[in-house]
């Protein structure tokens, strides 16, 4: 049987990596994060920056304002567990392109959530990667490409590989950087990290405090049979887990595909230009993810939280699935300017749904269209100056009543070629909202009418031809139409008159053209 | 003296004249445009071949002149071959009835509906609401940039003509760079002023307009007295930027053509005039 190799991804202070991930404009600045119901929040974790200007866990929010008021530039951000629970997906991805056999790595040996001081808003993930030289090369090379994957999708994380897990997993939680350490000298790694990294419940670590060990390769030294007999069974494996020897069943976890992004701001946002810089990033990583799966955005969903616990929802809906960021990008910025929020935004979220990648068969003998990515940035704009619902394809309903329709979403399709024959028709020009005309009769015929600007002396009228339907309901129609050859000021038209029966009211409706 | 070919003499001539007339024996060439025929036989005789492709035509015409018709069967040949249009309405005045009766495949359609106050009215840059003829040049100014439509019809057959006339021409020679880098047609429809008018002074983009077509109408067609069977319509060719009139000629050519209703499927409509239950009334021409 083969030996196991194991890489452990340990991404420190990981509420203030999940907040500032997607924010590069706050990353160079000291950042902390505050948890906990105000006035009792305090700080739960800080960037670099943060503390070496002296911030440090377990601050109340007066202390960490107070430091901010000396430093000037120490910023204050509300920890986001959805936020987290984003990043922690987007990580998890991630470290998915490289090994298939992830295990949650934020647990002790006996399974419960670490509470080890300065591990506590870690969040780590051990990867088996037996076997996957040929792929990714040497342990280090794997190491150096699962780090800058890491990168590239904002996360700065310690990475250590051992054949085993506990030692890759604590070596990774002590130590900065790529650490490998070569089979069989896991208790050497081992040696000088301190003891607390084993989570030791208080009453024994006082005991091994009192006896002076204080570091792993200390208590690994200690003889097996006296230490069990002192301290219980449970030293048995604090000794192992020392040497580097403990063994451990993997219990791989499933990376769910989702593609969500969450960022919650920490003053409301009232400048798109703002919203769209955010925006940005999101889309970056949501079409990097759905690219390392061989997929592509087929649509995607933002949804703004705002002031007042109001919600407001944009779907962006490409006629291709597509990855590329900056046609996105502008969908979204044409999107929000067509529907822009009713108020300041509190949070950003946007999820998204995988499609097939975006290629077309295009045909030697097809004829041109539009293509498709520039055709949905086209029609955006278009609806942007003309309105949302007045932009598309006609779609005629399934009814009686003259001039009804609706509208669909413009697709530019190729259909197979069709004959076109027979005659053109006599086409009309409708009135919308038609025109209300005052009629005078002649035996029941039209014979003169006047729509407001000018009076229409009728020479021939044909008609009337009834219409009604829908009587059953509030939008049902009665009416009697006429086709009418008039005249006015020397000028012949052809028009439509309806007489509504209902309200008795003449509307000039359309003209022949 | 030996004798000489006509070639090498006409050759001696045009070399001894090429300072001040190049080429002065040799006729011209004529370059050859793509047109898309409009679905109606006697227009595209008219036309030779139909309506340019990747140029601006220009139908202009009062109302029930026959412009609608004319476009709406032109669209429906471009969408019966798998080719996408657009119409860009500037009154919201068209028709899917009548589209769709015509054979335009409305799924290859894409429809702009200008509305009375559009545009990006919360930007702050903004603050006046865009006209209506606002919206359709820069509507049709987006559909042009993103290419790929067969046809592109600016429906202005609405907006009075003293507004269409104060399109800058700069915008009519953009389009036309556009269209024909496209290989668009352009399609503008407006009112204009009379068929007897100087073709710059009845056209609206002038010298950018491959094609300035005036229609009028005819005549109707009465059925049996009581109904409404079609029109008879006329399409004057004003100007042909690319097949000049020939010289002398005093009148610019003019042909008829019928539109039949929506339900008339006789299938004879062009032969109405001599049917026995046929009966033409002449609608008077405005001056």
């Amino acid at each position: 049987m083969s030996q196991g190799l194991y890489a452990c991804v340990h991404a420190a202070e990981f509420p203030s990596q999940a907040l500032l991930r997607l924010r590069p404009d706050l990353q160079s600045l000291p950042v902390a994060v505050l948890e906990g119901r105000a006035p009792l929040e305090q700080v739960c974790s800080m960037n670099r920056n943060a503390r070496q200007l002296g911030a440090a866990t377990g601050m109340t929010r007066l202390e960490a304002e107070a430091l901010a008021g000396q430093s000037g530039g120490l910023r204050l951000l509300p920890r986001s567990l959805e936020g987290e629970a984003a990043a922690r997906a987007v990580l998890l991805e991630c470290a998915a392109s490289f090994s298939p056999r992830i295990e949650d790595g934020s647990k002790d040996a006996a399974g419960d959530a670490r509470k080890a001081a300065g591990t506590g808003t870690a969040w780590a993930l051990v990867l088996d990667i037996a076997g996957t030289e040929r792929l990714f090369g040497p342990p280090r090379a794997l190491a150096e490409r699962l780090r800058n994957a890491l990168k590239a999708a904002g996360f700065r994380a310690s990475i250590a590989v051992s054949a085993n897990f506990h030692t890759a997993r604590m070596l990774a939680a002590s130590s900065r950087g790529i650490t490998v350490i070569p089979s069989g000298e896991q208790a050497l790694a081992l040696a000088s990290l301190p003891v607390a990294l084993l989570a030791i419940p208080d009453s024994h670590a006082e005991t091994l405090a009192l006896w002076g060990i204080r570091t792993l390769g200390e208590l690994a030294a200690l003889p097996e049979v006296d230490l069990i007999a002192r301290l219980g069974q449970e030293a048995s494996t604090w000794r192992k887990l020392a040497m580097g020897a403990h063994t451990h069943a993997f219990q791989p976890i499933e990376a769910a595909f989702s593609l969500r992004e969450f960022c919650e701001f920490e003053t409301p946002v009232e400048q798109m230009d703002s919203l769209l810089f955010v925006g940005a990033r999101m889309i970056d990583s949501l079409a990097l993810r759905a690219a390392t799966h061989a997929m592509s955005l087929a649509s995607v969903t933002v949804d703004l939280e705002l002031e007042g616990k109001r919600a407001h929802r944009l779907v962006l809906r490409p006629a291709l699935p597509s990855v590329d960021r900056k046609f996105l990008l502008k969908l979204l910025q044409l999107e929000i300017a067509a529907k822009p929020p009713p108020a300041a935004v509190l949070a950003l979220a946007l999820s998204a749904e995988a499609g097939q990648s975006s290629k077309v068969q295009l045909g030697l003998f097809a004829p041109q269209t539009p293509e498709p990515s520039r055709l949905d940035v086209t029609i955006a704009r278009l609806k942007a100056i003309a309105g949302e619902d007045r932009v598309g394809s006609p779609l005629l309903e399934d009814t009686h009543r003259a001039g009804s329709f609706r509208m669909a979403n413009f697709a530019a399709e190729n259909p197979p070629d069709e004959e076109q024959e027979g005659p053109p028709r006599m086409a009309l020009r409708r009135l919308r909202p038609p025109l209300a005309v005052r009629v005078a009769l002649n035996a029941g015929q039209p014979a003169l009418f006047y729509d407001g600007r000018q009076s229409y002396k009728v020479s021939t009228s044909f008609g009337p031809w009834r219409s009604s339907g829908c009587w059953w309901s509030i939008d049902g129609w009665d009416s009697d139409e006429w086709d009418v050859l008039a005249e006015s000021e020397g000028a012949p038209v052809a028009c439509v008159l309806v007489m509504d029966r209902g309200k008795h009211q003449w509307r000039l409706e359309a003209f022949y053209d | 003296m030996s004798a000489r070919s006509a070639n090498a003499l006409r050759l001696e001539i045009e070399h001894a004249l090429e300072r001040s007339f190049p080429a002065a024996l040799t006729p011209a060439q004529r370059t050859i445009r793509e047109t898309a025929s409009t679905g109606i036989a006697k227009v595209d005789a008219l036309l030779e071949g139909g309506l340019p492709v990747g140029a601006i035509s220009e139908i202009n015409g009062p109302a029930s002149s026959g412009r609608t018709t004319l476009v709406l069967s032109f669209l429906a040949q471009r969408t019966a071959s798998g080719q996408v249009c657009a119409w860009v309405d500037a009154d919201d005045a068209f028709d899917p009835e009548s589209a769709a009766a015509n054979g335009v495949n409305l799924r290859q359609l894409l429809w702009v509906r200008c509305r009375k106050a559009g545009g990006p009215t919360q930007s702050k840059q903004a603050a006046k609401p865009w006209t209506r003829l606002d919206q359709a040049l820069r509507a049709t100014d987006l559909l042009l940039q993103a290419g790929g439509f067969a046809a592109i019809v600016l429906d202005l057959g609405d907006t009075a003509a003293e507004y269409t006339r104060r399109i800058p021409l700069a915008t009519w020679f953009r389009f036309r760079q556009a269209a024909d880098r496209a290989r668009t047609s352009l399609v503008v429809v407006a009112q204009a002023g009379a068929a007897q008018a100087s073709p710059v002074q009845s056209s609206n983009a002038q010298s950018s307009a491959a094609l300035a077509l005036h229609c009028a109408v005819v005549s109707p067609v009465i059925a049996g007295g009581t109904v409404l069977r079609g029109f008879h319509y006329e399409v004057r060719n004003q100007r042909q930027r690319f097949t000049p009139f020939a010289v002398g000629r005093n009148k610019p050519p003019v042909s008829v053509w019928p539109a039949a209703s929506a339900w008339d499927t006789t299938g004879n409509f062009a032969n109405a005039e001599t049917s026995a239950t046929g009966e033409v009334l002449v609608m008077e021409q405005s001056a």
